[in-house]
């Protein structure tokens, strides 16, 4: 059972996927096509990259609020300077950066995530209004061909790259102390794993996460505003939970999390087709995200019960 | 183990999904344009009045035999709003009209929409992608008319205060711009006091209550939005009342109608909420050929004085949060829609919706 809960995230994926392609193809006689598949890959991948972040976050028992201020800033800055390779490079350095000052707070600070990063949540959305006060910019048409092409499912490559990526993440060192400190940070500590420097070193990457998800943004949407990553405090952390992400730390997977985002994503499309009157939506959006989550306490119910 | 179990989760969840999925739209007739209105946030006042009005016109004629509307709300989130005109466009509509959740946020599917020859018309919080068409109203302009107002009632002379809007945002930043000009270019105007009432009634009240004792004697006052909040203010205070220039809230219309005592003097000005069925005009004019595609800017309905017609420019029985300008009015009124449209939604009784947009 313990099972099912970390593998919760890929079932509702399924299940959401399935009612997507049913709905659709009821709707308007036809199964979806190229144009769809496309539009929700590059929709997604914002998501799904600050999704990948804060999973890394909650595996160690914290949580990360700001990555709607890192995405804000970064995306202002993408689209202010027009979004050149050499600005890119900075500002992944500078999403890396914000995160790392969100670890070494909570970590060498011993300030509760929660207050650390809600401070800094406000900080950085300040910034990013004071760099693109009014929503605007631009980026290379050959940077947006390559990131997020709207003919060509680029996006597909990024997204595994970014699966390789943590393929690889989870089998080094690192990648085992994230989980080490998430399971039990006093046991952590007692063998020599660096508690603080995992944590600095996982907020930072939910930072750079951040980041990328802040390029993908101005990608897909030729410009940047300042509020644009207000909204995905929620859903990253939405993504996280549906991924069957524990909040205790410890367990469950950055995979997960990518798809509880896509799944999330679908979630809208499905309601959409399903002629859901608008009013209503936000409703069964909630509700979608309660069954989830009650599905995946249920199975750690199950599974506490079966091993006592 | 877990099969059997897993297996049941998933036929439930599929079960589930299908059961919404049973009823799909009805097709249209053929030769009824499909239409949709993409909004973002539906959660106050004015935004219910705007999608309301959308959905009574659409069940008027003439746009009830020829377009078939549908009606998304997305909050305020762009990837959301991305993805139901990204549906949108799947669907194969004929129109579009937006009213953004980010200026900026959906220039990527609106590039994507028009590709596919869908006109889309986006108004209030435009879409600033060039293949659209905007209709709006003049944000300067609304500050100019007010500060002018006050300014001409005073007589070029006394103190005035300005109440403003939201801070950041478009609409705010012009209105303020339009008023500092007026007030500026006269001399004899002091501006003895600015301070935020957040668009919001009861916000601009409590600030106003706060503000009136450190100020001194006041000749007129220029509100962007809470205009009733701001009277209420002077009112309790037993305060002089001074000469308002404000938005279109009901109650302030109705201290200008006398309902309410003290009678106020002022002109009241408003974003109207029928913007969104002159977008639907204007997408159906477009689509059907009749109208060369090009941006619209209207006319703000404006009231000034005591001459206010109940049921046409002030509603007695409607509560004082109530946008009065749901509705134009007078002989070149662009549209005329009756109450039961902005409150419920429901088409207007027995009546042909005629909308003027004017030459372009």
């Amino acid at each position: 059972m313990r099972d099912l809960q970390e593998r919760l995230g890929y079932l509702v994926l399924a299940a959401t996927a399935v009612a997507y392609f049913a709905v659709y193809t009821t709707s308007l006689g036809r199964p979806p096509g190229s144009f769809d598949y496309l539009a929700i890959l590059n929709t997604t991948m914002p998501l799904v990259l600050v999704a990948v972040g804060q999973s890394l976050v909650v595996i160690t028992g914290g949580i990360d609020l700001s990555v709607g201020g890192v995405v804000s800033v970064c995306v202002a800055v993408t689209a202010a300077t027009g979004g050149t390779p050499g600005w890119i490079l900075a500002v992944l350095a500078l999403g890396a950066a914000a995160g790392l000052v969100n670890g070494v707070i909570v970590a060498f600070g011993r300030i509760a995530p929660i207050l650390t990063t809600l401070a800094t949540l406000s900080i950085y959305t300040g910034a990013a209004l004071w760099i693109l006060p009014v929503p605007g910019g631009s980026i290379l048409p050959g940077v947006r061909a390559v990131l997020s092409n709207p003919g060509v499912p680029t996006g597909l490559a990024w997204l595994a790259l970014v699966v390789a990526g943590w393929w690889v993440l989870r089998r080094t060192r690192f990648g085992m102390r994230v989980y080490a400190v998430g399971s039990d940070e006093t046991a952590a500590r007692a063998v020599g794993v660096p508690v603080e420097r995992v944590k600095a070193g996982v907020y930072a990457l939910s930072g750079l996460c951040s980041a990328l998800a802040g390029v993908f943004y101005v990608s897909t949407t030729t410009a940047g505003d300042a509020n644009a990553g207000a909204p995905f405090i929620l859903t990253s952390i939405a993504s996280v939970v549906v991924g069957g992400v524990a909040f205790s730390g410890g367990r469950g997977s950055a995979m997960g999390a990518v798809a509880g985002a896509v799944a999330l994503t679908l979630v809208i499309d499905v309601l959409f087709f399903a002629g859901i009157d608008p009013l209503y939506q936000s409703l069964f959006q909630g509700l979608f995200l309660v069954v989830a989550v009650l599905l995946g306490t249920a199975a750690a119910l199950l599974a506490r019960r079966r091993t006592a | 183990m877990n099969l059997p179990r897993l297996g049941m989760l998933f036929m439930l969840v599929l079960a589930t999904a299908c059961g919404t999925a049973a009823e799909p739209p009805a097709d249209a007739p053929a030769g009824r344009l499909k239409i949709a209105l993409s909004n973002s946030f539906i959660g106050n006042q004015w935004r219910v009045e705007m999608e309301n009005v959308f959905k009574a016109a659409c069940a008027m004629p003439p746009y009830a035999a020829a377009v078939e509307c549908s009606v998304f709300n997305a909050g305020n989130d762009v990837s959301t709003q991305s993805r139901q005109i990204s549906n949108l466009i799947s669907q194969g509509v004929d129109g579009i009209v937006i009213n953004a959740a980010s200026t900026s946020g959906l220039n990527g599917v609106v590039q994507q929409a028009c590709d596919r020859g869908i006109v889309v018309v986006s108004f209030d919080n435009t879409v600033d992608h060039p293949c659209g068409i905007t209709v709006n109203t003049d944000q300067v302009k609304f500050g100019q008319l007010l500060a002018q107002f006050v300014v001409d009632q005073i007589g070029g002379e006394g103190n005035v205060v300005m109440v403003t809007g939201v801070a950041g945002t478009g609409a705010d930043n012009d209105r303020n711009k339009g008023a500092k000009e007026v007030f500026a270019a006269n001399p004899g105007v002091k501006v003895v006091a600015e301070y935020s009432g957040m668009w919001d009634s009861a916000t601009a009240q409590r600030v106003t209550a706060a503000q009136l004792p450190s100020l001194p004697e006041v000749d007129g006052v220029w509100v962007s939005g809470g205009t009733d909040g701001v009277i209420k203010a002077f009112a309790d205070a037993k305060r002089d009342m001074p000469v308002f220039g404000g938005e279109a809230e009901n109650g302030f219309r109705k201290y200008m109608a006398g309902t309410l005592t003290p009678q106020v003097t002022g002109m009241s000005i408003g974003q109207p909420p029928y913007l969104s069925v002159v977008a639907l005009e204007l997408a159906r004019a477009v689509i059907t050929k009749e109208r060369e595609k090009g941006n619209l800017t209207i006319p703000f309905p404006v009231v000034t004085g005591s001459a206010l017609t109940p049921g046409e420019t002030v509603f007695p029985d409607l509560p004082d949060s109530f946008f009065a300008d749901f509705t134009d009015s007078g002989p070149d009124a662009i549209l005329v829609l009756c109450q039961e449209a902005a409150t419920d939604g429901t088409p207007c009784p027995g009546k042909t919706l005629d909308v003027k947009l004017g030459t372009p």
